[in-house]
């Protein structure tokens, strides 16, 4: 019991603290996350049927580049869903830059909930004691930076007209690569057999890298505005 | 790229705030990448409890089923010496390297223990695939000794903790390496150092209410010339199949007493295609008896020779026992009750080594007398005579069993049992009887000779051994409906008529508890200080977070003024 509150912590803390340090707590803007939260249900069940459709069920865990491509096209619904809540949601008076932050975060939040909770109710509270829970809530903060990444750019793309020309296609390049990072870490831990603990620190690491990218862009498309 | 990072609302140039953080996770990542390969996922084995019974109501074996401690591999910790208390630790003890001393002390004495697991070598597995010829090498052979020994005292003794047996593998032969390791470095159990925890989760074991026996017999009746109004005689071929030993779900005792049983379906399969035959139908009547409760001072035979009808009883011209004769080199032996002087025994005998001598074999014989006020009923043959009804019992034993020896236990599996003994046997028994029946003594007619149509047939020895061998057959758990009991109620009746399946209550003294197997899953966990640890891990790192994101979203001073707050509005209160 004390190891599933450990992880809980670790899978769950983080979007608490990202909410209640930033200016999102001062904003109010915890609708408009549970909003993209609800946009994001929405999008996991329509990829979940698109799955059902198109994918046959592999047997054996191998890597088959086909079934992987079809899944990596079928994670572009995830960006459609992120395009829909941010711009055709009816937001309150906040700013883009809150407002990507807010979708990126009920995003991610409702991505932790749903993809990460039950394992951990199921696997966490037993004796056995793995460290499979403790890099699974190191890849939830993950999944939250990517989200966040993701959301920031999207936001670029979709919401901010006058941007440096010179930096679209670096914007697209980098969403592009956020948006097929689920697919990546799939290869990795199945085509190149990485063990979960080296896939969790490329994950970290690159999430971090890419958070670091988009900052600096978004930086950047602010500053002309200004 | 703009290469200056600024925000609307952050003035402050961030860069300098990222590195420390940035530092800080990379050691993050490089913690994660030293804890690799510690994973271990849950492992589960099957295990076979000891058994646990009562002899008039005073306690014998395990008396504990449910088990829950962290587990410890020696009888004495390396750091504290002799004096180690292991009364919250299961002891995992492969019989291997096992000291008989020690742990006949630690029995004996009832020291406590939080639980016993001791591991067979995987070959004593009646389950394992690898069933072969018996192959007699030098390691096993000692092996068995040991393991009898082992049994003999566990079964003998009453541990008030639970004791489990299990095989070794290769997954708890790992655990089993670690636990070792963490006991010689004195260490506790971590997570990083492996600690482990044995769980079996069983109920209270409950006492098997009014446990049965059931035996089987069936009829060759012999051929009655016309007008003769007196009952043919009799000969009566008995083998008890149940099985007694320190885990009941291993006990499957191919030599003690499946050698016996597979011996008596095969004489009777030999003696129905005579007896098929008006021509070759004997003057005999022909009993095959496969009695319940050998273990229980045959109390099955007891039971089964009562509830035969005193007239029938009174035709049994003689019996002959079977037990054990699955894996003797050259001796077999036959005990008596009567006085080798008496004119039936000396009749028997002669048949019987008349054809030992041409198959090889020597046979002897034993004279034990039978002491009536004594309950110990050593051999079947002993129920007859206690009857007055002339028998044998042939067996390559050549001393009476004590109460619950040789009664089919661990160390009594297919690999210790010859077919070609028990081939040798029937041929034995088979020829001896055909002898007498026909009245073809001194006679140099080989009725049973290889590759005639009567020749013993090693694929049904191969087949009912395999079966016997792999089916544990402790009375109190066999019911009239079990498959096995159906198994061999329809070989009966497939060889002979009238076959009656009779079930009696196993009388009051012995009572055996349920719960005979389990499964341990093994856990690795980790300590309570791992847990703090990590907890305070998260903990600053949370606060890390927090106040990272604090200053780069609102700056140094919002966070400054968050700690300030509530002391100032103490002061107001105040």
């Amino acid at each position: 019991m004390f190891h599933f509150f450990n992880c809980a912590i670790l899978t769950f803390g983080p979007h608490a603290v990202y909410y209640s340090a930033t200016p999102l707590s001062e904003y109010d803007t915890l609708g408009t996350s549970i909003k993209a939260a609800v946009v994001y249900l929405i999008t996991a069940l329509v990829k979940l049927v698109c799955l059902a459709t198109f994918l046959n069920v592999s047997e054996s865990d191998s890597f088959d580049p086909y079934q992987e491509l079809l899944k990596a096209l079928i994670g572009f619904v995830d960006v459609a869903g992120l395009y829909f809540a941010l711009t055709q949601l009816t937001h309150r008076n906040i700013s883009q830059y809150h407002k990507f932050q807010a979708v990126g975060l009920g995003w991610a939040f409702a991505d932790s909930v749903l993809h990460r909770l039950a394992p951990l109710w199921v696997g966490a509270r037993g004796l056995e004691f793995t460290w499979d829970y403790i890099f699974q809530g190191l890849e939830a903060n993950a999944n939250l930076v990517l989200s966040l990444s993701l959301a920031a750019l999207g936001s670029l793309m979709w919401l901010r007209k006058n941007k440096p020309k010179t930096l679209i296609p670096i914007i697209y390049v980098c969403a592009g690569i956020v948006a097929t990072m689920p697919s990546i870490t799939s290869y990795l831990r199945r085509g190149l057999g990485w063990h979960l603990p080296k896939v969790v620190g490329f994950e970290l690491f690159t999430s971090l890298v890419m958070a670091f990218i988009s900052w600096q862009l978004f930086a950047a498309c602010q500053r002309p505005s200004n | 790229m703009a290469n200056s990072p600024k925000k609307v609302q952050n003035p402050r140039p961030s860069s300098v705030l990222i590195d420390p953080v940035y530092s800080s996770m990379i050691t993050l990542l490089i913690l994660v990448m030293a804890c690799v390969e510690i994973c271990d996922a849950v492992t589960v084995v099957d295990v076979y409890r000891l058994v646990q019974y009562d002899i008039g109501g005073v306690p014998f074996g395990s008396r504990l089923a449910s088990l829950n401690h962290h587990a410890g591999s020696s009888l004495f910790s390396s750091s504290s010496g002799a004096a180690a208390d292991l009364s919250r630790t299961v002891l995992i003890l492969p019989v291997r390297e096992l000291n008989l001393t020690f742990i006949k002390e630690y029995i004996t004495h009832r020291k406590p223990l939080g639980g016993l697991l001791l591991l067979l070598p995987p070959a004593f597995s009646p389950y394992s695939e690898s069933v072969g010829r018996a192959h007699h090498d030098s390691a096993k052979d000692l092996m068995k000794e040991v393991l009898a020994e082992l049994e003999q005292l566990l079964i003998h003794a009453n541990t008030p903790y639970p004791v489990y047996f299990g095989f070794e593998d290769d997954s708890i032969n790992t655990v089993l390496a670690d636990v070792k390791k963490n006991d010689a470095t004195g260490q506790l159990a971590t997570a990083t150092t492996g600690g482990y925890k044995l769980v079996v989760a069983a109920p209270e074991p409950k006492k098997v209410a009014s446990p049965t026996i059931v035996n089987i017999q069936g009829w060759l009746p012999g051929l009655k010339a016309d007008g003769d109004s007196n009952q043919l005689p009799t000969i009566a071929i008995v083998a008890s199949y149940d099985t007694f030993g320190a885990a009941p779900a291993l006990s499957v005792g191919s030599d003690s007493n499946g050698s016996g049983v597979v011996a008596l379906l095969e004489i009777a399969r030999l003696f129905s295609i005579l007896y098929s035959n008006p021509k070759t139908r004997g003057r005999y009547n022909l009993l095959f008896g496969l009695t319940s409760g050998g273990p229980y001072n045959y109390n099955g035979t007891y039971k089964w020779l009562r509830s035969l009808d005193q007239r029938q009883r009174e035709t049994i011209d003689y019996a002959v026992c079977l037990n054990s004769i699955g894996s003797f080199n050259n001796d077999l032996w036959i005990h008596v009750s009567k006085p080798p002087e008496n004119a039936y025994i000396k009749q028997i005998f002669e048949g019987f080594s008349n054809v030992a001598e041409e198959l090889g074999l020597k046979v002897g014989l034993k004279h034990k007398k039978i002491n009536i006020s004594n309950t110990r009923v050593a051999w079947e043959h002993e129920q007859f005579s206690r009857l007055r009804v002339t028998a044998v019992t042939l067996s390559e034993l050549s001393v009476a069993p004590e109460l619950l020896q040789n009664t089919g236990g661990l160390s009594d599996n297919r690999h210790f049992v010859d077919e070609a003994s028990i081939s040798r046997s029937v041929k034995l028994v088979a020829e001896s009887l055909a002898r007498h029946i026909y009245d073809l003594k001194g006679k140099d007619i080989n009725i049973f000779a290889d590759n005639s149509s009567l020749a013993v047939n090693p694929s049904h020895i191969h087949s009912w051994l395999d079966l016997l061998s792999t089916t544990p057959r402790v009375a109190p758990f066999l019911s009239k409906t079990n498959p096995l009991v159906m198994a061999l109620k329809k070989e009966l009746a497939d060889h002979t008529i009238e076959v009656n399946v009779q079930q009696e209550v196993l009388d009051g003294m012995f009572s055996l508890y349920d719960t005979t197997t389990g499964r341990l899953h093994i856990y690795q966990v980790a300590s309570v200080t791992f847990d703090l640890l990590l907890l305070l891990v998260l903990g600053s790192y949370l606060i890390v977070l927090f106040s990272f994101l604090v200053i780069t979203t609102k700056g140094l001073d919002d966070l400054i003024s968050l700690f300030r707050r509530p002391p100032s509005r103490k002061v107001k209160t105040a």
